[in-house]
């Protein structure tokens, strides 16, 4: 018998808005295709009735269970990689019922539960040993996923680690050591590290003009799609440059600049504001969770979530090279968007139980 | 962890995450103020390269409008022709289309190379290239049975420019043939690229006058092209048309040519090289314009094989010389009526004045010999009889007695030297020489000798048929010089003026035209042999061009083997006499009668101008 739901109504209401934004916009950047839209808002039921239901039980349980969830995750993962479908020269799927399933989206989470287990109860500062145990889980799962290769969900998956090591209580010296010592290697990764094409990427922000047809034209034409909108837009399936194809990759990376085209300044300004009211209110989730656990969770999730919609729309707009990045709740694909519900659902369970027993 | 060191980690906490949230923050307003840039400051900017990027404006070509004669009659039109047009775009395989094409259309081998040549080059997007012009009913129907099965190709209405006198009006007329495309858009309406897409009217594609009036009035016979504006994806296919401004047709042009004087004109010169132009004295305009040898403008616009073509850049008579306007030839005695005009203005004589003459002239200075021609002796004879006669030695006699400045002078008076029509094409000045000239150029000292044979039109002088007709014309007017012109629509617009002769009154006029009237009509004129022939006055100077100077008959007799060694004959005419309508210059190369060859020539084209 289910005496209570537990339900954040702020969180519920903005995360299905901005699921059924979401599935607005892709329409029309799938040309009216039915079948993905359709896809996609049953991906959306799923992900609401997986939100619910895994902001029921008590989030201790999260804690309990994070290091198998982890280690499942990472099973997964290399299942995908050793066993799974090579599309676009990647390999990163798991094929189950005709379903597609990207299991290195799920790491976003349980990366980020397990290290909030992990330091929870550790002494302030974090020491050297459980810094390093951390980087170590960090690289371990960032690697794993760079080998697919997806650099971009591979930096995001990094940088929802760091930000639960830094929450926790990072040393400001390993931070500034650290800080310093990427900007002196800079040059070297710039020359060993980075594939040619990565390079080209960087260049072509720099001066999209120098290769207008081939390197540049992906950033020219979304920029020229977000600037033609205006300040109304061109109105709900006007976009010229999404429907004629100018613009690559509506249905992924590029759909913001879709609903910049035919939403215009108006529309930007909307789902800004969306975004914001999530993430004000689970950050204010996150200053008064109940416990050092949950903080560090409802903090590491957030502010990855945060960060993964920043970077999409800096990218879209030409301020950061196009690294590959989907905008959560728009781009088309299941497993983000079912991550997504379940991370929100980790947040809520976090935010509505009490603790009964303080320890 | 005691209470302490909890609420340390709390604060540690909210700190920490005050920072990242701060730094989301300056994200977020970062990335309001750039897209603010993008979509408010710099609206425009994008607005226009979002229409660059999906309009696509195709040119839609006009007609070309067509050119009349002075009575409305149709000389250079647009046929509508059924081609098999097809679009290269939809066809995978050249080879097994012709293959298919062939089995239902008889296809000649240039057809195909020529059309397989084209298809590796323009077969992109949307471009249409014409397989087969000209189809017969039987094609179009064994085509149009089976259609269905070639959506790459279609029958087209395309018309092809024709003349119905393509080789009778080939100099004046011109002809088209493939233009730039950058000539046909100077308001820059188009991109270049869409050039290749354009909607053609003609089998041939874009076209321009190359040539004659066709190259002259190009810009008003062109028209203005029409607008399709389609929408277009990324890859630059047509998704739909959004506008259509129509074409404007280009405009019809009225000549003052006469195309049945035209006809008579070529019919009466038949295959010899030479050239006939007629002037209407009233207005200047020109009524005919022949050159022989000609060629067909049709085939020049419309498809001319390679070997034709070679055959007649090849051709030693140049038929794409047009001689009209451009042949240089030596006036020989038809200037007579100007140098006396010159003598009797300076009062060098009178009309009474009476010089011996003969049947050659001395040089005083060294003796030297020039001869009349056939060295006939007249005694003592006066300008009337002299320029009846054709008398070399009176001639010789009055300009030995002016200087060559002060002839050049007068004869430039005349339009000689410079050229004389408005819109004529590649019209050469002739040459009126000076001292001045001979020094330049040859690098000689001006002799009286050369003064002396300037007197009947020899030597270093020349000038084109169109110089002569419009100096035959002024002539006519009595000393009133209008420029000649082509577009009927300029009559009365160029400025005539009245040649400067202060001692040359009506009375002189009368006398001079009564004179050329005696060419023809006086039992000694030298173009008597078309004395009786017509019911109107007809006043006349013949003259007999001389290639190569010789001393005597006999010489002449000796190089007259060789035809193209043989003199020019020439006329030049006006007539009704009284009234003059019509001004005309005849000259015939190596035809060596004036009187008896150019004559009747000029004869014919004045009596079917003059027919009631």
């Amino acid at each position: 018998m289910i005496k209570k739901i537990y339900l954040d109504p702020y969180i519920f209401i903005g995360i299905s808005l901005l699921a059924m934004v979401g599935v607005l916009i892709l329409f029309s950047a799938s040309e009216g295709d039915t079948t993905i839209v359709f896809k996609q808002s049953i991906y959306v039921v799923l992900g609401l009735i997986l939100f619910l239901f895994v902001s029921q039980p008590d989030p201790d349980i999260y804690r309990r269970f994070s290091p198998l969830i982890l280690f499942g995750t990472l099973v997964l993962v290399f299942i995908a990689y050793f066993f799974g479908p090579e599309i676009n020269g990647a390999r990163r799927w798991i094929r189950l019922f005709g379903f597609s399933f990207q299991p290195s989206e799920l790491l976003k989470i349980s990366l980020p539960l397990f290290l909030a287990s992990f330091l929870f109860d550790k002494k302030l500062p974090i020491n050297a040993k459980q810094t390093a145990i951390s980087i170590f889980f960090i690289l371990t799962c960032f690697l794993s996923v760079y080998i697919q290769p997806d650099l971009g969900t591979g930096l995001l998956i990094a940088a929802s680690g760091f930000l639960v090591l830094f929450l926790a209580g990072l040393s400001w010296i390993f931070l500034g050591i650290t800080i310093a010592a990427i900007l002196i290697f800079s040059p070297f990764i710039w020359n060993n590290l980075l594939e040619p094409f990565q390079r080209d990427r960087i260049w072509t922000l720099f001066n999209p003009e120098s290769d207008p047809y081939g390197s540049g034209w992906n950033i020219i034409q979304s920029k020229i799609a977000i600037g033609s909108g205006g300040f109304f837009g061109k109105g709900y399936g006007e976009g010229s440059q999404t429907h004629l194809n100018f613009l690559p990759e509506t249905q992924t990376d590029f759909i913001f600049s879709v609903l910049a085209e035919e939403f215009g300044f108006i529309g930007v300004l909307l789902l800004l504001f969306l975004y914001a009211s999530v993430l004000l209110r689970t950050f204010y989730l996150a200053v008064n969770a109940r416990d050092r656990f949950c903080r560090l969770v409802i903090g590491g999730f957030i502010f990855t979530f945060g960060f993964n919609v920043m970077i999409n729309l800096a990218m879209v707009i030409g301020l950061i090279p196009v690294v590959g990045m989907p905008l959560p709740f728009f781009s088309r694909g299941g497993t983000s968007l079912l991550s997504i519900f379940l991370m929100f659902g980790i947040i809520t369970s976090m935010s509505t139980h009490k603790k009964f027993i303080p320890k | 962890m005691d209470f302490h060191e909890r609420q340390l980690e709390r604060q540690s906490f909210s700190q920490r995450s005050l920072l990242v949230a701060s730094l989301l923050l300056i994200f977020i307003v970062v990335i309001l103020f750039r897209t603010f840039s993008l979509q408010i400051s710099n609206f425009t900017e994008f607005d226009e390269a979002s229409l660059n990027n999906r309009t696509y404006s195709v040119p839609v070509q006009p007609l070309r409008g067509e050119i009349l004669d002075r009575n409305g009659e149709v000389i250079s039109e647009n046929i509508a022709t059924f081609d098999l047009v097809t679009t290269p775009r939809d066809i995978k395989d050249v080879d097994a289309f012709i293959e298919k094409i062939e089995k239902i259309i008889d296809l000649d081998k240039d057809e195909i190379d020529l059309y397989i040549k084209n298809f590796n080059s323009k077969a992109f997007f949307n471009r249409e290239l014409v397989l087969k012009k000209n189809l017969s009913e039987i094609e179009i129907a064994r085509f149009e049975v089976r259609g269905f099965e070639h959506k790459e190709a279609f029958v087209g209405k395309r018309f092809r420019r024709i003349s119905r006198y393509d080789e009778i009006l080939s100099h004046v007329l011109g002809y088209t043939g493939g233009a730039r495309e950058n000539n046909l858009d100077e308001q820059n309406r188009f991109r270049s690229n869409s050039w290749r897409d354009a909607v053609f009217s003609y089998a041939n594609g874009l076209i321009e006058g190359k040539a004659g009036l066709e190259k002259t009035y190009n810009q008003s016979l062109t028209g203005t092209f029409g607008i399709k504006q389609f929408e277009v994806d990324a890859r630059g296919r047509l998704v739909k048309e959004l506008s259509y401004t129509p074409p404007i047709n280009g405009e019809n042009i009225l000549t003052t040519l006469d195309i049945d004087a035209q006809k008579v004109a070529a019919n009466q010169l038949g295959k010899r090289k030479g050239s006939i132009v007629v002037v209407d004295v009233e207005t200047g305009g020109i009524v005919a314009i022949y050159s022989y040898p000609t060629f067909s403008v049709n085939k020049m616009a419309n498809g001319i094989s390679q070997l034709d073509y070679e055959d007649l850049i090849n051709d030693p008579d140049k038929p794409f010389f047009d001689r009209s306007v451009a042949g240089r030839y030596p006036p020989a005695s038809t200037i007579k009526p100007l140098v006396g005009i010159h003598a009797l203005n300076r009062g060098q004589i009178s009309w009474t004045t009476k010089i011996d003459d003969p049947g050659f002239f001395e040089l005083p200075e060294d003796g030297r010999i020039f001869r009349s021609w056939g060295e006939i002796a007249h005694g003592l004879i006066n300008l009337n009889q002299a320029l009846i006669r054709s008398s070399n030695t009176f001639f010789f006699n009055l300009a030995y007695n002016s200087g060559i400045n002060e002839l050049a002078d007068d004869f430039e008076k005349f339009g000689f030297g410079s050229t004389v029509c408005v819109d004529c094409i590649l019209e050469d000045g002739g040459l009126v020489p000076r001292p001045q000239w001979k020094m330049n150029n040859l690098n000689f000292g001006w002799f009286k000798g050369d003064t002396v044979n300037i007197g009947v039109g020899q030597g270093y002088i020349s000038a084109t048929p169109i110089q002569l007709a419009h100096y035959t014309a002024a002539l006519a007017n009595k000393g009133i010089k209008k420029p000649l012109f082509l577009n009927n629509s300029l009559s009365g617009k160029v400025p005539s003026s009245e040649i400067e002769l202060e001692n040359f009154n009506q009375r002189d006029w009368r006398l001079l035209h009564k004179a050329m009237e005696s060419v023809v009509e006086s039992d000694y004129g030298t173009a008597r042999r078309i004395r009786d022939q017509k019911d109107f006055l007809i006043a006349a100077k013949t003259g007999t061009g001389e290639i190569i100077s010789l001393d005597s008959r006999e010489e002449y007799e000796r190089i007259r083997e060789d035809q193209g060694l043989r003199d020019h004959a020439i006329i030049v005419a006006f007539a009704p006499a009284e009234k003059p309508k019509y001004a005309v210059s005849v000259i015939i190369e190596n035809g060596e009668s004036g009187g008896s060859v150019a004559g009747p020539v000029a004869l014919s084209i004045l009596k079917e101008l003059l027919k009631e």
